[in-house]
């Protein structure tokens, strides 16, 4: 039996603090962004942030019941409320869409992104998953379920479509790989059906995740290096060219570096990673400058052009993006101070969604690089602080989960910011805990309320 | 790798964002300002408010400019989206051929010039830039199209333009006219935008600076259909328009329009000036039109090729540009000169030997004010041979030489032979002709010449040329005895009083007791038997003045002079009237300047008879 006293002992008061103090950020520049001179008052319900003071108070409300709740239902509950949620993910698809998605699941005038909660009932289900799965006996069907718990979200997410949530629907995938999950039955299996050769192990089965988004990271770069030549060494060399022959160089060092003088017993097969890696990369730099040329879709290619700066089109295709970067960049240091927002304020309409998805704008319109630079260390804090706590469990369970909160509000700074400053493309995604809307409020505060419960029982749980 | 350090990737990972997304941030918000740019670009308009341009008083305080407001449909092309010429046809009345016409129009008149750069032909038009479709319409035909430019999102919008309005349809060469602007002038000042009005002549455009004002200039964040929110900065940047001041004028409008009825249907001038100040009274330049008539670009359109080719050339402002002979006039500045240079005596007498020169009959004069009073042309060849060849040298020539350049210096110093700069465009005044040895050398060359070959010049003849305002002027001189200050218009710009260039005295080289001399004889010509100029006569003041008959070449008429100044110890107005192919100066010079003399000293007129045949003869067309 736990007294009330030690019902709140153990909350983390560095992350409620600076959820809250997230929370208030956010209501003011909801408040500043989609300010009413005629009705000025913070409580004026007609307008979006009165609004918004409704949807907070309801999110604080229910994260002080969940505080109440023992911490052991999520565990226990854990199919149910899964199931519950794609079950919504399903009933969403026949609703009649708003602004093209069938995302919006209608209660009397208040809408809710099932979506939204969707990932909060995966990372629970794929904690409790991980957690009763036994790690060091890994086979393909254990992979295959784990992936499916992703995956089945993430394909109603994508029949909305809802191409943010998706995407945050692979930060998971990092979770796994902390928590080692290895791809490697898959790759043994593939491989080992040669029968040429046989493996017990694979690098890249086992460190796959990273692997992939390395990949990705060198796809983007090929392609902001394609279309030019470049100095290389007195000679010039293509984009790709270029790319292939630095991350040979990169690859040299590190094994020049950790690999000899660490484990000489793989001194002899340096030549061989070395060519592989330089034909791996051939392989790969030109593979994607075939996709994207010959296989993309004229309206993705033109969105990554826009990315890379490759392309221009401010009034056209890049409106929203270029808008935002403009409202971002006039800021300054110390930006043009509250309610002072020019480009992005609701009233002026340059920047569509700006009290939405674009509130990074005008905040840092207003708050200048000071307040941003604020702002994403508040982030940062807050990210780095969950990992802290997720690193604190004795719970493999209560690990994972934070874990997943922790990858979901990284992803969706991640994304948001960098879609507002231009290194992202535009996807509809909201900055957690700031944006004006109540499914994205209520389902951070939730996400948040849950952890801060489960960390606070972390003591209970017996090693 | 143990599953633990596995954490310090995600660590990496998140930092590393962290890392990239400040460092981005920093870049955009601090390093580069082409985004501040581009949202000053998106979201800060710059607005500017042009204050109502001066209205001008004449010196009794009658309002006599004023300004109307008029609308342009201004359009900019870079905001016109989707643009349904149909609907917008439609909206203003036009079919839709007109409106493509019309803006193929505005680009053509806006020329083309050789970009250096690329080497090719570009036109001057610029796509963001406002250009007035319609020009000039009225309140009642705006408020009908208005409304509806909502639709365009700020492509097409109204916008007020001060035209002038002139409650009295006098003294149009005076204040001049308005017109737009031309593509050199908005790219010269940046005052002016395509469609705005400029002062093109007069006094409109001698005061273009004061009249119009200071523009204001406010930032306004807009929104993304360019209407204004909110002020930018809550106003710190923001400038307010200074209103331009009034103008005080020394004309008086009644004298003014007074003077226009005695000269309708006659070609000539006639300017009045108050000695003491100066300031001019009234300048007349007949023909003349409403200056309503070229108010606004409606109206310049459709009346300015016809005033433009009107044969007695009511835009050319007489007083100021015409140049005449001025005739036995210049007998008064001669008598000046004389007296001062000790060549003749007040009571000199010379017989009127006609065989020298033709001249009426009359009695012997047997002073100077007789000369004048008689005006003699054989006395004044007899008595200004004596200035030009004054014996200095034995050679003829060179005697005539060093004569006519003092008698040169005196009439530089009565303000002829140059411009008097009055406060009207520079350009749009002429000097006059008073010819110096240098003049006669270059002609007639040097030691080609002596008294003999250039004494018309005795009589006002020959080379002489003043403007009918230097003639205003002279008497002006001789009622201040021997001082004029440079005749202006502008009394006063605000409160700020007279500009300090007329406020100076101009003395002339000759002493005061000779100018007794002189206005005696002036006295003479209206009031004594054998005067030439009794019609001017008037009993309840003394008018001084002296008719001229200037000879106009063969089978033309002469044209009819006369200046005055009354009352003759205490002068308040000098005029000169100038009418052309007339007559003696005599006959219509000096009733009418009676008239004028009479309206404004007594502001009623005695004699309407004489008024009344002056009002309804023409003399133009007779030629």
């Amino acid at each position: 039996m736990r007294t009330k006293e030690r019902l709140f002992a153990n909350l983390d008061i560095p992350l409620l603090v600076a959820v809250l103090l997230l929370i208030v950020i956010g209501m003011a520049t909801v408040y500043s962004v989609t300010y009413n001179p005629n009705s000025p008052s913070i409580f004026s319900f007609g307008e979006k942030y009165g609004k918004q003071l409704i949807w907070i108070s309801a999110s604080l409300f229910i994260g002080l019941l969940l505080l109440l709740i023992d911490a052991d239902i999520y565990r226990k509950f854990a199919e149910i409320i899964y199931l519950i949620s794609l079950l919504l993910l399903i009933v969403v698809l026949f609703m009649p869409p708003i602004n093209g998605a069938r995302a919006w699941l209608g209660i009397g005038g208040l809408g809710v992104q099932p979506a939204e909660f969707a990932k909060i009932s995966t990372a629970l289900f794929l904690a409790k998953t991980i957690d009763q799965i036994n790690l060091k006996l890994q086979n393909a069907r254990t992979i295959f379920s784990l992936l499916i718990i992703v995956f089945i979200p993430s394909v109603l997410v994508a029949l909305q479509p809802d191409a943010g949530t998706l995407l945050v629907f692979s930060s998971f995938l990092f979770v796994f790989y902390r928590e080692g999950v290895s791809f490697d039955p898959l790759f043994l299996n593939f491989i080992n059906s040669f029968r040429v050769v046989r493996f017990k192990t694979t690098w890249l089965g086992a460190h796959f995740i990273p692997f992939l988004f390395f990949v990705l990271i060198i796809s983007l770069l090929s392609l902001y290096l394609s279309g030019s030549t470049y100095p290389f060494l007195g000679g010039s060399l293509s984009g790709g060219q270029l790319l292939c022959s630095i991350i040979t160089i990169l690859a040299v060092i590190f094994f020049v570096l950790i690999y000899r003088l660490g484990y000489t017993r793989y001194r002899k097969n340096n030549l061989f990673v070395l060519l592989s890696t330089y034909v791996f990369a051939i392989i790969l730099v030109n593979s994607i400058s075939f996709i994207f040329n010959n296989l993309a879709k004229e309206h993705q290619k033109n969105r990554i052009e826009l990315v890379l700066g490759l392309k221009e089109d401010p009034n056209g295709a890049d409106y929203n993006r270029n808008r935002a970067m403009a409202a971002v960049g006039s800021g300054g240091l110390y930006g043009k101070g509250f309610l002072q927002a020019s480009v992005s304020s609701v009233r002026s309409n340059h920047v569509p969604e700006s009290e939405t998805d674009f509130i990074f704008c005008p905040f840092s319109e207003e708050w200048g690089f000071i307040g941003t630079f604020l702002l994403l260390c508040l982030y940062m804090f807050i990210i780095l602080r969950i990992f802290y706590i997720a690193e604190r469990q004795r719970s493999v369970f209560f690990r994972i989960y934070a874990y997943c909160v922790g990858m979901i509000f990284f992803y969706h700074v991640a994304i948001n910011l960098g879609m507002n400053i231009g290194l992202a493309p535009v996807i509809g995604i909201p900055l957690p805990l700031m944006s004006y809307g109540g499914s994205s409020i209520l389902s951070f505060t939730t996400m948040v309320f849950i952890l801060l419960k489960l960390d606070s029982q972390r003591k209970d749980v017996l090693r | 790798m143990s599953l633990e350090n596995r954490k310090y990737l995600l660590l990496g990972l998140v930092l590393f964002t962290a890392i990239l997304f400040t460092s981005r941030i920093a870049y955009m918000q601090l390093i580069d300002d082409s985004w501040t740019r581009r949202a000053a670009q998106i979201a800060e308009k710059r607005r500017e408010i042009v204050p109502p341009r001066g209205t001008i008083y004449d010196r009794n305080w009658k309002k006599i400019v004023i300004n109307q407001i008029s609308y342009n449909l201004m359009v900019v092309e870079s905001k016109l989206h989707d643009f349904d010429t149909l609907s917008f046809a439609k909206l203003i009345g036009w079919n839709e051929s007109e409106v493509a016409r019309r803006l193929m129009e505005i680009k053509e008149n806006e020329g083309y010039y050789l970009n250096p750069a690329s080497g090719k032909r570009e036109s001057n038009f610029r796509k963001d830039r406002p250009y007035p479709f319609i020009k000039d319409l009225s309140l009642e035909e705006i408020t009908q199209i208005a409304p509806h430019l909502g639709d365009y999102n700020g492509g097409i919008y109204e916008e007020p333009v001060g035209t002038r309005f002139y409650p009295y349809p006098n003294a149009a060469n005076i204040f001049g006219y308005m017109s737009e602007v031309t593509r050199d002038e908005v790219e010269r000042d940046a005052f002016y935008r395509p469609g705005m009005n400029i002062g093109r002549s007069g006094i409109e455009r001698s005061y273009e600076d004061v009249l119009r004002g200071t523009k204001g200039v406010k930032f306004v964040v807009t929104d993304a259909t360019a209407h204004e929110i909110k002020p930018y900065a809550n106003k710190k940047y923001d400038t307010l328009a200074k209103p331009s001041p009034y103008l005080k004028l020394g004309l008086d409008i009644e004298l003014q329009a007074y003077g226009e009825s005695l000269m309708k249907n006659k070609k000539g001038c006639i300017v009045a000036i108050e000695p003491k100040s100066g300031e001019i009274l009234t300048m007349v330049s007949a023909p003349s039109y409403d200056p309503n008539l070229l108010s606004g670009r409606k109206n310049i359109r459709k009346n300015y090729p016809t005033l433009n080719n009107n044969l007695h050339l009511p835009l050319f402002a007489r007083p100021l540009q015409a140049e005449y002979p001025p005739g036995s006039i210049f007998k008064l500045l001669q008598s000046l000169i004389c007296l001062q240079e000790g060549k003749i005596r007040p009571n000199s007498s010379f017989s009127c030997n006609k065989s020298v020169v033709g001249c009426h009959d009359h009695p012997t004069a047997t002073s100077v004010p007789k000369a004048i009073q008689y005006s003699c042309n054989p006395y004044f060849y007899a008595a200004v041979r004596k200035v030009i060849q004054p014996n200095k040298t034995e050679n003829n020539a060179q005697d005539a030489a060093i004569g006519l350049d003092t008698w040169h210096s005196y009439m530089s110093s009565f303000g002829l032979g140059k411009k008097l700069n009055v406060d009207v465009d520079f350009s749009a005044q002429r000097g006059g002709l008073i010819p110096n040895s240098n003049y006669y050398n270059r002609y007639l060359g040097k030691g080609n010449w002596a008294f003999a070959t250039i004494c018309s010049i005795a009589i006002g003849q020959g080379e002489i040329k003043l403007t009918p305002l230097q003639m205003a002027n002279i008497a002006a001189m001789i009622a201040n005895r021997g001082w004029f200050i440079t005749p202006h218009f502008v009394k006063s710009v605000g409160k700020s009083g007279p500009r300090k260039e007329y406020l100076k005295k101009h003395k002339v080289s000759v002493n005061q007791e000779h100018f007794e001399v002189v206005i005696e004889g002036m006295r003479k010509v209206v009031y004594e038997a054998g005067g030439t100029g009794k019609q001017a006569r008037n009993d309840a003041f003394i008018v001084c003045g002296k008719t001229g008959t200037v000879q106009n070449g063969k089978n033309k008429k002469n044209h009819s002079v006369f200046i005055a100044f009354a009352p003759k110890d205490d002068p308040k107005i000098a005029l000169a009237v100038f009418v052309e192919n007339a007559g003696a100066g005599g006959v219509w010079a000096a009733p009418i300047a009676g008239l004028m003399l009479e309206k404004y000293l007594k502001k009623s007129i005695s004699n309407l008879e004489t008024e009344d045949y002056i009002k309804n003869t023409s003399l133009v067309g007779t030629h």
